[in-house]
C-alpha cells in the first residue's frame, strides 16, 4: 500500500533507507513505551514489595512471589470475596454488553431507515445525552435507582448503561449504508418489520454488533464512580472497587497491589487478544463510509 | 437518500414502526439522561445542602454568577482546557503519524497495531495504580528521564511539581488512548483507495504531495471524529486526576472541572453550585461538538 | 412531584414499620478493618440469638470510599441504620439534624448523665448539639512518633537520646537519617502524613500562637506569624528546601512496618502497633522500636500535641423508632467490649474505666500516648472541616511544591477560609 511514506524496491536511495530505519526505530520505541508499564506491572507483581521501588529497577523477578496472587485473591481478610467480585464484573459487563447491542441495534435501524416526523429532533436528542458529565447527573440517578428500589442489586449496576447513545450511533451509520431494495423486496414478500430486523439486519450486522459488544464490555469493565454509589454489599462489589478498597487497606503492599492489578487485567487481555479482529476491524465502524 | 415516490400508507406503517423501534432508547433516556439533567438544572437555581433537611432557598441564577468570579472555578477551567488541548492534539498528531508509519511497513502491522492499542483495554483504575508506582520519586520515571538525559540523582518531581503533575496526568491518557485513535486512523487510511494514488503517481507527484494532497483531505472526517470523540472524553476526564491526587499529587494544578464538581458535591455538600457546574460543562461539550461539526460540514460523517 | 415524593416517603415507611413487625433489620455501614469485622462478627451472631427477630446487616467499605457512599445515601434519604466515621465528616450529619439522639435507656444507662459519667471528660462534647448526645466513641485517637531504633544507629544516634523533641531537632535529625541519591530520598528520617493537615499539622501553628479560627468562631487566621513561621518550615522540609520528603513519596506510616531500611520515623496512632505485628512479626518482635511524644517547636508558646480524633457511632434520625431503639441497643453491645477492642484491634474507647484498666497501662508505650492526649484537643470539627482542610493542604502543597512565598499562601490561605465561615 502507498499512503505517501512507502518505501518502493525499485528506487532505493540512500535517503529512503535512512527513512525505512527511522521508521522502524520509531515505531519499536513507542511499542517500548507503550507496552513498558504493562510489563512493569507483571514483573513487579512477582516481587516482594520491597524491590519494586529499588533503584535500578530489576525487570526480571528473582523468582515467582506467589504471595503476592495468594494475598489478592484470598484478600486481606481471608473472604476470597474478589473471585465474586471479578464474577461481578463479568456478569455486569456481559449483560449490559448485550442489552447495549439490542437497543442500540433497534434504535440505530429504526433512525437509519424509517422516516417519522421527529426523527432529527430524537437523534439529536440521543447524541446530546453523550455530552451530559457523569457528575453532573450522579445524585439524581441515584435517586432514580432508590425510587426504583434496585440499589445494591444488579440490577441497580446494570440499569443506567442498558444502551448508550454513541452505540446507537455507531448502529445507525452502520445501517444507513444498507441498501433499502433488500428490505423493500423483503417487505414485498410479507415478512413484517420485526422480521426484517431479526432475519435480514442482525445477520448482517455481526462485525458492527460485535465491535459495540466488545467496547460496551471494556467500558463496563472499567466503571468505577457508578458502582462505587450503587453498591454496598461486598457481594455485590466489582473489580475497581475492589482494588480501590484494596489499595487503602493496611496490609496491602505494592506487591499484592499489582497482583491485584494484574488479576483484573488478564482476563480482559486474553478476552483482547483472542477477540483482536474485532477490535482492529471494529475501529472501521467510526470511520465512517468507505472510500 | 430514499428517493421513490412514497406509498402513503406503507409510509405512516414505517412511520410507525420507526417509533417502535427507537422507543425502548428513548424511555431508557428519559429516565437515566434527561430526568437527571433536568434536576440538576433545577436544582442549579437553588441554594441546596446536600445533608438538609429543610427546603432549599431559590437563588434563581446566583449560582452562575458566584462561579464565574470564583478564581477557583476558573483555575478548573484552566486546567480543563490545559488538559484537553495538552492531551488532545498530541494525541491527534501521534496517532496519525503512527497510523501512517504502521501502514508503511510490509510487516508487525498486527503487532503494533495490538501493542499500541493494549493500554486501552486496562481499566483506568489499573492504570493509575502502575503510573503512582512509576512516577514515584524512586520509580521508574526518574530512572528512564535520568538514563535518557544522563542526569543521574535529579527527582523530576513528576507528581509534586504543579507543572510536571499536569504532563504526567496528559502522559498516562496520552499512554492510554494513542493506540484507539491509531486504529481508527488506519481504518480511514485503509478506505483511500489506492486507485487514487496510482493516478497520482502517473501525475508525477512524490510522497511528501501525496501524503500532504491526497491522504490529509482524504482522512477529514477520520480527523473530525478522532478529535471530537478524544475531546468529549479529554474534557469529561476524571478519575486519573482523582486517583492521582488521593496518592499525594496537589489538586490545584490538576483540579479539573468534573474533580471540581465531584468535591463541590461530595466534599462541600453543596449540590446547587455543583449543579450549576455541571451544566456549565455540559453547554460547553455542546458547544465544542456543535462547532466542531459545523465547521467540518457535519454531513460527511452523520448523513 | 414534591406531594408524591411525601406519599412515597410514607408508603415506605408503612412498608418499613410493616416489616419490622415482623422481622427488623438493622443496616450497619462502616469501614474496612478486618480485625474489627472478626470480631464484630461475633458480636452481631451473640446479639442476633438474644434478641430474636433481628438481623444486623453489617456492610464494609473502603475507608477512602465510606464518606461518599453515606452521604450519597443520605441524600437520597436512604442512609443506614448504624454508620461511624471520622468526627469531622460526621458533624455535618448532627448540624442537619440528620440523627437520632442516644436513647440511654435502649443503652443500658440509667441516665443521659450517667453516658457523660461513663466517658472521660470532654469526649462526648463534639456529639453534644443542643443537649441532646449524637454519637458513642468507636474509638479515640492522637498520634505520636514511632522511630525505627536500627536506622538511628545506623547513621549513628542513639535513639533513646537521641531522639527529637523539637521540630528543629527532627529537622537536624531527620537529615542525619536521610540517604540520598542526588535528590532522591533512598531513606527519609521522618514524613509526615500528608492528607491530615488538621491533625497534625494545625496544633503545629497553635504550639506557636496561632490558630486556625478565632475563638468567637468569626475570623480565619488568628497570627499570621505563626502561620507564616510553620509555613516557612514547611517550605524547609519540601523538595525546594532540604528535601527531608513530600507528599509523593509511599506513606511513611506503610513503610514503616516493612523495617526495610527507608524511613526512620513515621506519624501514627496506637493502633499502629497491632498492625506492626500482622505485617512484621519478627520487627514486632525484636523491640527495635520505639514510640515518643510529638514534637514542639523551640519557641513554642503553647504545649500542644498533635490532635486526637475520634470515630463515633451514630443512628440515622429517619428510620422508625423501634429501628432507632434496636441500633443504640446494639452499638451499646458492641461497646461493651472495650477490652476486646483493645487488645484485638488496638483501639482506644475513652471509657473511664478502660482507661483506668490494667490491660490499657500494661500496653507498650500506652503512657505515652496518654500523656499526649491529656494535654490536647480534638480536632477541628465543624460542617465545613473538609473543605477547611483542602485548603490547608492547597497553602502547604503550594509553598512546597509550586515555590509560592508563604505570605502569599496564606494571603490565598485567608481568603478562602474566611469565605468558608462566611457562607456559614
Amino acid at each position: 500500500m502507498d499512503y505517501g511514506l512507502t518505501i518502493k524496491k525499485n528506487r532505493i536511495s540512500n535517503q529512503s533507507l535512512i527513512l525505512d530505519i527511522f521508521i522502524w526505530v520509531f515505531l519499536i520505541l513507542a511499542a517500548l513505551f507503550i507496552l513498558a508499564p504493562t510489563i512493569f506491572m507483571f514483573t513487579a507483581s512477582l516481587m516482594p514489595a520491597n524491590d519494586i521501588l529499588k533503584m535500578p529497577y530489576r525487570w526480571i523477578p528473582k523468582g515467582f512471589y506467589w504471595q503476592n496472587y495468594w494475598q489478592g485473591i484470598r484478600g486481606n481478610d481471608g473472604s476470597f470475596i474478589y473471585i465474586r467480585n471479578i464474577l461481578n464484573s463479568l456478569i455486569v459487563a456481559s449483560v449490559v454488553s448485550a442489552t447495549t447491542v439490542i437497543f442500540s441495534a433497534l434504535a440505530g435501524f429504526g433512525l437509519a431507515k424509517y422516516y417519522f416526523k421527529g426523527r432529527a429532533v430524537v437523534f439529536m436528542l440521543i447524541m446530546a445525552t453523550m455530552m451530559i458529565p457523569f457528575e453532573a447527573i450522579m445524585i439524581p440517578l441515584y435517586l432514580v435507582t432508590t425510587k426504583l428500589g434496585i440499589q445494591d442489586s444488579y440490577a441497580g449496576l446494570i440499569a443506567p448503561f442498558l444502551v448508550n447513545a454513541f452505540g446507537v450511533f455507531l448502529m445507525r451509520q452502520y445501517f444507513i449504508t444498507f441498501p433499502d431494495e433488500i428490505l423493500d423486496a423483503a417487505r414485498i414478500d410479507g415478512a413484517s418489520e420485526l422480521m426484517i430486523f431479526r432475519t435480514i439486519i442482525l445477520p448482517n450486522s455481526i462485525p458492527a454488533v460485535a465491535t459495540l459488544a466488545i467496547l460496551t464490555f471494556k467500558s463496563q469493565w472499567d466503571n468505577l464512580l457508578w458502582p462505587l454509589l450503587a453498591v454496598q454489599s461486598e457481594e455485590m462489589k466489582t473489580i475497581p472497587l475492589y482494588i480501590v478498597k484494596f489499595m487503602a487497606e493496611k496490609h496491602t503492599d505494592e506487591g499484592a497491589m499489582m497482583a491485584v492489578a494484574a488479576i483484573a487485567s488478564i482476563p480482559i487481555l486474553i478476552v483482547f487478544f483472542k477477540l483482536s479482529k474485532y477490535f482492529l476491524g471494529g475501529a472501521a465502524l467510526y470511520s465512517s463510509r468507505k472510500g | 437518500m430514499n428517493k421513490r415516490i412514497p406509498n402513503y400508507s406503507i409510509e405512516r406503517k414505517k412511520a410507525r414502526w420507526g417509533w417502535i423501534f427507537v422507543a425502548p432508547t428513548l424511555i431508557f433516556f428519559s429516565l437515566f439522561s434527561f430526568y437527571p439533567i433536568f434536576n440538576a438544572l433545577y436544582t442549579s437555581l437553588f441554594k441546596k445542602k446536600l445533608l438538609s433537611l429543610k427546603p432549599p432557598d431559590f437563588i434563581g441564577l446566583d449560582n452562575y454568577s458566584y462561579l464565574l468570579k470564583s478564581s477557583d472555578f476558573w483555575n478548573s477551567m484552566r486546567a480543563t482546557v490545559v488538559f484537553t488541548l495538552g492531551t488532545f492534539v498530541p494525541l491527534l498528531i501521534f496517532s496519525l503519524i503512527f497510523a501512517i508509519f504502521i501502514m508503511s511497513r510490509k510487516r508487525f502491522q498486527n503487532f503494533f497495531q495490538l501493542a499500541y492499542y493494549s493500554p486501552a483495554v486496562l481499566s483506568s483504575v489499573v492504570a493509575a495504580v502502575i503510573w503512582l508506582l512509576i512516577f514515584d520519586p524512586r520509580g521508574l520515571g526518574n530512572q528512564w528521564l535520568n538514563s535518557i538525559m544522563n542526569t543521574p540523582g535529579i527527582d523530576h518531581k513528576w507528581l509534586a511539581n504543579s507543572v510536571m503533575v499536569q504532563m504526567s496526568t496528559m502522559l498516562v491518557y496520552f499512554w492510554k488512548y494513542v493506540g484507539y485513535f491509531t486504529i481508527i486512523f488506519i481504518v480511514g487510511l485503509a478506505s483511500i483507495p489506492q486507485s487514487i494514488y496510482e493516478a497520482a503517481k502517473i501525475d508525477g507527484a512524490n510522497d511528501w504531495k501525496n501524503f500532504w494532497y491526497i491522504t490529509l483531505p482524504l482522512l477529514k472526517p477520520t480527523t473530525i471524529l478522532v478529535s471530537i470523540i478524544s475531546m468529549l472524553q479529554c474534557l469529561r476526564t476524571f478519575s486519573t486526576q482523582y486517583l492521582f491526587t488521593q496518592g499525594g499529587a496537589p489538586l490545584a494544578p490538576i483540579n479539573v472541572i468534573t474533580l471540581n464538581i465531584y468535591h463541590t458535591a461530595i466534599r462541600d455538600h453543596q449540590i446547587g453550585r455543583a449543579s450549576a457546574m455541571s451544566i456549565i460543562l455540559f453547554v460547553i461539550m455542546m458547544l465544542f461538538t456543535w462547532v466542531q461539526f459545523k465547521s467540518s460540514r457535519a454531513d460527511e460523517i452523520s448523513y | 412531584m414534591k406531594k408524591l415524593f411525601t406519599i412515597f416517603l410514607f408508603v415506605l415507611l408503612l412498608s418499613m414499620t410493616m416489616n419490622a413487625a415482623a422481622n427488623l433489620e438493622i443496616t450497619f455501614w462502616t469501614h474496612e478493618d478486618p480485625n474489627r469485622t472478626e470480631i464484630e462478627d461475633r458480636y452481631i451472631a451473640e446479639f442476633e440469638q438474644a434478641n430474636a427477630g433481628v438481623t444486623i446487616k453489617r456492610v464494609t467499605s473502603g475507608s477512602g470510599q465510606i464518606q461518599e457512599l453515606i452521604l450519597t445515601a443520605f441524600a437520597a434519604n436512604q442512609g443506614p441504620d448504624i454508620f461511624n466515621m471520622s468526627i469531622e465528616d460526621e458533624y455535618a450529619y448532627i448540624a442537619n439534624e440528620r440523627l437520632a439522639p442516644i436513647d440511654f435507656q435502649a443503652a443500658g444507662y440509667p441516665s443521659l448523665q450517667a453516658v457523660y459519667d461513663a466517658y472521660i471528660p470532654g469526649v462526648l462534647d463534639p456529639v453534644t448539639y443542643k443537649g441532646q448526645l449524637y454519637g458513642l466513641p468507636l474509638e479515640l485517637t492522637n498520634w505520636c512518633i514511632f522511630i525505627n531504633k536500627k536506622v538511628f544507629r545506623d547513621a549513628g544516634l542513639d535513639p533513646e537520646k537521641d531522639y527529637p523533641k523539637t521540630w528543629e531537632e527532627m529537622v537536624e535529625v531527620s537529615d542525619k537519617l536521610c540517604i540520598r541519591e542526588g535528590e532522591i530520598l533512598n531513606r527519609r528520617g521522618f514524613d509526615f502524613r500528608y492528607p491530615y493537615y488538621l491533625v497534625a499539622m494545625v496544633p503545629m501553628v497553635e504550639q506557636l500562637g496561632g490558630q486556625l479560627i478565632s475563638d468567637d468562631g468569626k475570623t480565619a487566621i488568628v497570627n499570621d506569624q505563626a502561620w507564616i513561621k510553620f509555613l516557612k518550615f514547611m517550605q524547609e522540609w519540601g523538595p525546594s528546601g532540604r528535601n527531608l520528603g513530600s507528599p509523593t513519596y509511599t506513606n511513611a506510616r506503610k513503610l514503616f512496618n516493612m523495617d526495610n531500611n527507608d524511613i526512620g520515623m513515621c506519624h501514627t496512632g496506637l493502633y499502629q502497633i497491632g498492625r506492626i505485628n500482622a505485617d512484621n512479626p519478627a520487627f514486632y518482635e525484636s523491640k527495635e522500636w520505639m514510640v515518643v511524644p510529638f514534637p514542639k517547636f523551640e519557641n513554642a508558646v503553647k504545649d500542644v500535641p498533635a490532635a486526637y480524633y475520634g470515630h463515633y457511632y451514630m443512628v440515622n434520625g429517619q428510620k422508625p423508632k423501634e429501628n432507632q431503639q434496636m441500633a443504640w441497643k446494639f452499638i451499646a453491645y458492641m461497646l461493651s467490649h472495650p477490652e476486646e477492642y483493645l487488645t484485638k484491634v488496638n483501639i482506644v474507647q475513652p471509657t473511664v474505666e478502660l482507661m483506668g484498666s490494667e490491660t490499657y497501662k500494661s500496653m507498650p508505650y500506652s503512657d505515652v500516648f496518654t500523656n499526649d492526649m491529656a494535654k490536647g484537643h480534638i480536632v477541628y470539627y465543624g460542617e465545613n472541616s473538609a473543605k477547611i482542610q483542602s485548603h490547608i493542604r492547597e497553602a502547604v502543597e503550594s509553598v512546597m511544591l509550586a515555590g509560592v512565598s508563604p505570605e502569599d499562601a496564606l494571603k490565598t490561605l485567608r481568603r478562602k477560609v474566611q469565605e468558608v465561615l462566611d457562607e456559614g
